[in-house]
């Protein structure tokens, strides 16, 4: 029994850091590559584009008063649907972020 | 590597501008919802404690009555043994 014990934490000596080592390899050149492109794609927009952001804004409007919505294709459609949804997500992570808690509100 | 795509300014401020939006719902919503839930669990302690007070009343009442029965036979509602009214 005492053995069993022994061998058991020798194993977890020997083995843990191999682990921890491996998950380390794995993630880190898988990181960098998440990083280069969230340096770009995920960054907050710039001063010198928010009113660029306003004016297409404004572009998006008129294209619907003008009633693109009817011209659009099916694969627009189901992009633009797509994007709507990510930035619904990001107005939940917000709210997360405010309420303080993953899963619900901790009153 | 692919290189990054460049992503629309619109959708770059729509995104940080839903995530500022969220987090003061969240915080306004958390501040709303907090003292309501800190009345309901007052009031639910004061019921608790008001309900185990009139227990403990008449658990005291009932031993009192029993204690006063063995002391009196004849105030007892029902006579603990015929042999004890008798007397």
């Amino acid at each position: 029994m005492a053995q069993a014990a022994q061998r058991l934490l020798q194993r977890v000596a020997t083995r843990g850091p191999q682990l921890v080592s491996a998950a380390l390899a794995y993630s880190r050149p898988r990181l960098a590559t998440f990083w280069s492109y969230a340096r770009v794609e995920l960054a907050p927009p710039t001063p010198a584009e928010v009113p660029k952001a306003i004016e297409s804004m404004r572009a998006m409007v008129r294209a619907f008063q003008a009633g693109r919505l009817a011209q659009l294709t099916v694969r627009e459609a189901l992009r633009n649907g797509l994007v709507a949804t990510e930035v619904l997500m990001w107005f939940y992570i917000g709210e997360i972020i405010g309420k303080g808690g993953l899963i619900g509100y901790n009153v | 590597m692919v290189p990054p795509v460049q992503v629309s300014p619109l959708i770059k401020f729509t995104r940080y501008s839903a995530l500022l939006v969220g987090m003061i719902y969240g915080k306004k919503r958390y501040d709303y919802l907090k003292p309501i839930a800190e009345e309901e669990r007052r009031a639910e302690a004061e019921e608790k404690r008001r309900r185990e007070e009139l227990e403990r009343i008449a658990r005291e009442m009932a031993e009192g009555s029993a204690g006063s029965c063995l002391l009196r036979a004849a105030a007892c509602p029902v006579s603990p043994g015929g042999e004890a009214a008798a007397l």
